[in-house]
């Protein structure tokens, strides 16, 4: 086919990158993140399902009584009332797993031409500065570490959450950012990973549009 | 004033494309839906639970683009169906995802050689229009499982979605769905637009 053909040979070619515009990409975070509110919400609907049919079967044994409290009014209520917390983490999990897909495939093609990587730091470098270029039109503002393998990378200003605006005022612009950064920490830890680094990468927002992430590397064998 | 013709919707298209200054690698957009995609199977379990969903999701993101896009081309009210289709596939899909689905139409009637009046649009419901996409942004790097084609998924259900909220944004209630698609080993890929009835516009209160 014409089109498998010319796909094939731009990959050799190395030309300008195909894009997309911009807004694009944000009109399919925003509403991703409601479809997966919905898709989380479901697929842990279906897995209590499971665990209850488990137990009536008596496949698994019941679980010990919660202690009570005497004087804790508020311990009364079960499982079964899903708390705004708990959709936020499952969201949050997905947008991760997300980012980590787009960011260790993503990274694989960027390393394709150079060489391997030194260290670590040389590595946390190549997060800063080409994985930060490619994906965000700009290099980290800031790094810091602690030699042991601690990393705190700041951005400060963000693309994915510079533009973030809420109608609802900017406590729900705030909130509304924590969840989003969960899918660039995603890309950064996925990227991590792809080049053979395990590790942790937790985002940190206290002032719109300003982002730092925390690495904390796994000693690698 | 002469309907504006094919050939200028295209530079009008390709103008607005060049205009955008905040783009991204499409592979970056790629990985992303992609995965997304991903994630919705394992939740729900259900590709035609999954095609609702993307469709959904396209229906939302549909409703707030078509601001967007009539902000940023400043176009006119189509004045028929098929000039709909020509806006759609050579301005609308350039504008946004850098690529000119081939349009075909089909059941609207002929385009009237004198301007129509601006109330109301002219268009046979039942008129549809189809675009062909030779590429698809949304679909680099995948290769659909056979468990996934057998199962009926529509990788790119959310184009019709965003189709079908952005229409309904300016009064056209439309029917949108895949007729083909090269992840499941079609000849091409193929999204067939039905119009099925203009939406009365809704005044507001207080106008007389």
């Amino acid at each position: 086919m014409q089109t498998a053909h010319a796909s094939a040979l731009s990959g050799l070619a190395d030309p300008p990158a195909r894009m997309v515009d911009g807004a694009a990409m944000d009109y399919l975070l925003i509403e991703a993140v409601n479809v997966l509110r919905v898709s989380s919400a479901v697929a842990s609907a279906r897995a209590r399902k499971i665990e209850r049919d488990m137990l009536e079967a008596g496949l698994v044994p019941p679980p010990p009584p919660a202690k009570q409290n005497p004087r804790d009014s508020a311990s009364s209520t079960t499982g079964k009332i899903s708390r705004p917390a708990d959709e936020d983490e499952g969201v949050r999990s997905r947008l991760e797993a997300i980012g980590m897909h787009v960011g260790g495939n993503f990274t694989e093609r960027l390393c394709r031409d150079r060489p391997l990587f030194s260290d670590s730091l040389d590595v946390i470098k190549f997060v800063c500065k080409d994985l930060w270029v490619s994906c965000w039109d700009k290099q980290v503002d800031n790094l810091r570490t602690n030699h042991r393998g601690v990393y705190v990378l700041q951005d400060n200003a963000f693309k994915p959450i510079a533009r973030i605006s809420s109608w609802e005022g900017r406590q729900e612009a705030l909130k509304r950012a924590k969840l989003y950064v969960a899918l660039p920490a995603g890309i950064i830890r996925g990227a991590l990973s792809r080049i053979g680094f395990q590790g942790t990468v937790v985002p940190e927002i206290t002032t719109l549009p300003q982002c730092t992430f925390q690495i904390k590397l796994l000693k690698s064998t | 004033m002469m309907a504006t013709t094919s050939k200028q919707y295209k530079a009008i298209g390709e103008d607005l494309w060049k205009s955008r200054t905040d783009k991204i690698n499409s592979e970056l957009f790629a990985l992303t839906y992609g995965a997304l995609v991903v994630q919705l199977i394992q939740d729900y379990e259900d590709y035609a639970e999954v095609n609702k969903q993307l469709e959904k999701m396209g229906y939302n993101i549909g409703t707030r683009l078509i601001e967007d896009f009539l902000a940023r081309s400043s176009l006119g009210r189509c004045s028929d169906f098929r000039e709909v289709g020509e806006v759609v596939a050579k301005v609308g899909f350039k504008s946004f995802l850098n690529i000119t689905p081939t349009v075909t139409h089909s059941g609207a009637p002929p385009p009237s050689s004198r301007p129509t009046s601006a109330a109301k649009q002219s268009g046979v419901p039942g008129s549809t229009f189809i675009l062909t996409l030779d590429e698809n942004p949304l679909a680099e790097f995948v290769e659909l499982p056979d468990e996934a084609l057998e199962g009926g998924l529509w990788f790119s259900n959310v184009l019709c979605g965003v189709l079908r909220g952005s229409l309904e944004m300016v009064q056209m209630q439309v029917q949108v769905e895949f007729l083909s698609d090269v992840l499941r080993g079609d000849e091409s890929t193929e999204i067939r637009v039905t119009l099925l009835k203009y939406l009365e516009e809704e005044v507001p209160v207080g106008d007389d």
